[in-house]
């Protein structure tokens, strides 16, 4: 099975995750008392064997991903992609440096990602819950440090349907630090299928 | 349809179980209902806060005392909405306020780690939130020891490189006049010279100019090691940059009667990079090789690494090699290991400045090494 979203179904799946993203600046700002700006995401949809090839010109490196699965109407995994050192630089800025010192991620430095991680994928996937009815619970966030390979490997799933990834590109900017930021829903065709029907039975 | 739904059934906290995990993982388990009731309140939280289970079970979480922090009872709401919650302990200290653990008394109050999940039962709307709460005070201390720590060590290095700026400048400015005069002496400014001050004065002209690249190598190092070096990037060929370093260096070599092998092909290879710093890199780690070898030859190599993606030079050398226990060591400055036994050893700096200057170019350079076996340096640079 096949699975293509039209130019409008993508355009409307990129406002909500831009609403979504923006919800969540709002909280991080609330959270570290600092403006955090979110740009718009640019969003592509891919089959999950080509998520390597698609982000391995983006980002290099070991990764720090914070990630969660997600069940209910539709149901899959959700991450959020940092490179390491971005990472650490992001929960420095973020807690006045008290993480992350000397640029390494230390417990507290993952504490704080596992936290934007669960900020950022909440309010992005719950963005589905509110506009298009789809209600989504999630599992307890969890970090971890590895390589793009490892944890793209850890996202495919034999499931006997094909499964998709939509890739929202981002960047977090606050202070002097712009951090790219990725977010992979990764998702079987049916749970993309639900969120097509819902998109198209809302666009005019 | 895939109905995976997250959360924790409340029979499961019905039973003991629940509070018997919380004491196995020494965490507080707090739960609540719909309404922000408390319904349960272990043995973790009974110690930590002088509240029984009684005091507190039946009240409004707002209610509570000692109190939960005004964004703990946001993030429980949420919970309550269906949310899954991460508390922090860098943005949020603590979930409740109670006293740290023995120990700790410097610290104002237990510094907690929280994950709070939403209840649900057989229908989706959730019945209530449990928070799990984690003591990280110790944690949070080391840590804090270990930023303390960090600090000093760039205050310290930071003093040591503007204590070496100011004193090359110190130096720099004596050796320049010492050398200039010896140079109009040598030329006949101040008078004739005869064939007996001739030769001391010639001395002293070679004795400054060596004081003088030591006192550059300092400066260079103290530059990087203030992070006042600047890179100047630009598209240059590999073995080209190898080629101009063994010319350099080749005089040196033949005065020793040391073979200079090659092992690269003339094909450039292009590198995108500072080329002033790796020539000063190359001709360091080459004059380095001939420095310390008596006999033999030195060579140089240039590869493709790193599924192309890094150019690495290699400078084997068949010198007296360096002892296990001293490789470690020879990356810091001022550092002479004695298995090397050169009777001309120079300051010690050249390796340092030339690693620092590897790493401000994204790259490195290691060594393989032993006694007797020669010594292998290899930079590794991103192209």
């Amino acid at each position: 099975m096949s699975l293509k979203l039209t130019d409008a179904e993508t355009d409307a799946l990129a406002e909500l995750f831009n609403v979504g993203l923006h919800r969540a600046a709002a909280s991080l700002s609330e959270v570290t008392g600092q403006r955090i700006i979110v740009d718009m995401p640019k969003l592509v949809i891919c089959e999950i064997s080509e998520i390597e090839q698609r982000l391995a010109d983006l980002v290099g490196g070991e990764i720090a991903t914070v990630h969660q699965m997600f069940g209910g109407s539709v149901a899959g995994d959700a991450v959020l992609l940092l490179e390491q050192d971005k990472a650490a630089a992001l929960a420095r800025l973020m807690t006045g440096g008290e993480a992350a010192t000397g640029g390494r991620l230390d417990q507290s430095a993952r504490e704080v990602l596992t936290e934007i991680g669960n900020i950022v994928l909440g309010a992005c996937l719950s963005g589905f819950g509110d506009m298009l009815q789809l209600p989504v619970s999630f599992s307890v966030p969890r970090i971890h440090i590895e390589s793009l390979r490892t944890i793209l490997g850890s996202l495919l799933v034999e499931t006997g349907e094909t499964q998709y990834a939509v890739i929202v590109a981002t960047q977090f900017r606050l202070a002097a630090l712009a951090v790219d930021g990725y977010l992979i829903i990764a998702l079987g065709a049916k749970s993309l299928g639900r969120i097509s029907d819902a998109l198209r039975s809302r666009i005019p | 349809m895939n109905d995976r739904r997250y959360g924790v059934a409340d029979d499961m906290l019905r039973s003991a179980a629940m509070s018997d995990l919380g004491a196995l993982l020494d965490v507080g388990v707090l739960t609540v209902d719909a309404d922000m009731v408390v319904t349960g309140w272990n043995d973790w939280l009974e110690r930590a806060s002088g509240r029984s289970r009684r005091e507190v079970v039946g009240r409004s979480i707002r209610d509570v005392h000692p109190p939960l922090r005004h964004a703990a009872i946001a993030a429980i709401e949420r919970a309550v909405g269906g949310s899954v919650v991460v508390m922090s302990q860098a943005f949020h200290e603590c979930l409740i306020e109670v006293r740290p653990p023995a120990g700790y008394e410097h610290m104002a109050r237990m510094q907690q780690s929280v994950r709070i999940l939403p209840l649900t039962g057989e229908g989706t709307k959730p019945l209530g939130a449990v928070a799990f709460i984690q003591d990280v005070t110790e944690r949070v201390s080391r840590e804090a020891e270990l930023k303390a720590a960090v600090e000093a060590a760039e205050a310290a290095n930071a003093a040591k490189s503007s204590f070496f700026t100011a004193m090359s400048h110190e130096l720099r400015t004596p050796i320049g006049a010492v050398a200039g005069y010896a140079d109009l002496l040598a030329t006949g400014v101040f008078g004739p010279i005869g064939e007996q001050q001739l030769d001391p004065l010639l001395r002293i002209k070679s004795v400054t100019s060596h004081l003088q690249s030591i006192v550059n190598e300092i400066l260079a190092l103290a530059r990087v090691s203030a992070h006042r070096e600047e890179v100047e990037l630009c598209e240059v060929d590999a073995v080209a940059l190898a080629e101009e370093a063994l010319v350099a260096v080749e005089p040196l070599a033949a005065q020793k009667g040391l073979e200079v092998r090659r092992r690269f092909s003339s094909t450039p290879l292009r590198l995108h990079t500072d080329n002033v710093k790796v020539r000063q890199i190359l001709i360091n780690l080459l004059g380095n090789a001939i420095k310390f070898t008596e006999r033999g030859s030195i060579e140089l190599e240039v590869a493709l690494t790193n599924e192309g993606r890094h150019v690495a030079y290699v400078v084997s050398d068949t010198g007296p090699g360096i002892a296990r226990n001293d490789l470690s060591r020879i990356f810091e400055p001022f550092t002479r290991v004695t298995s090397r036994g050169s009777p001309n050893p120079g300051s010690g700096i050249g390796l340092a400045l030339s690693r620092e200057l590897a790493r401000l170019l994204g790259g490195d350079i290691t060594v393989t090494s032993d006694v007797g076996q020669g010594s292998r340096f290899t930079a590794v640079l991103p192209r």
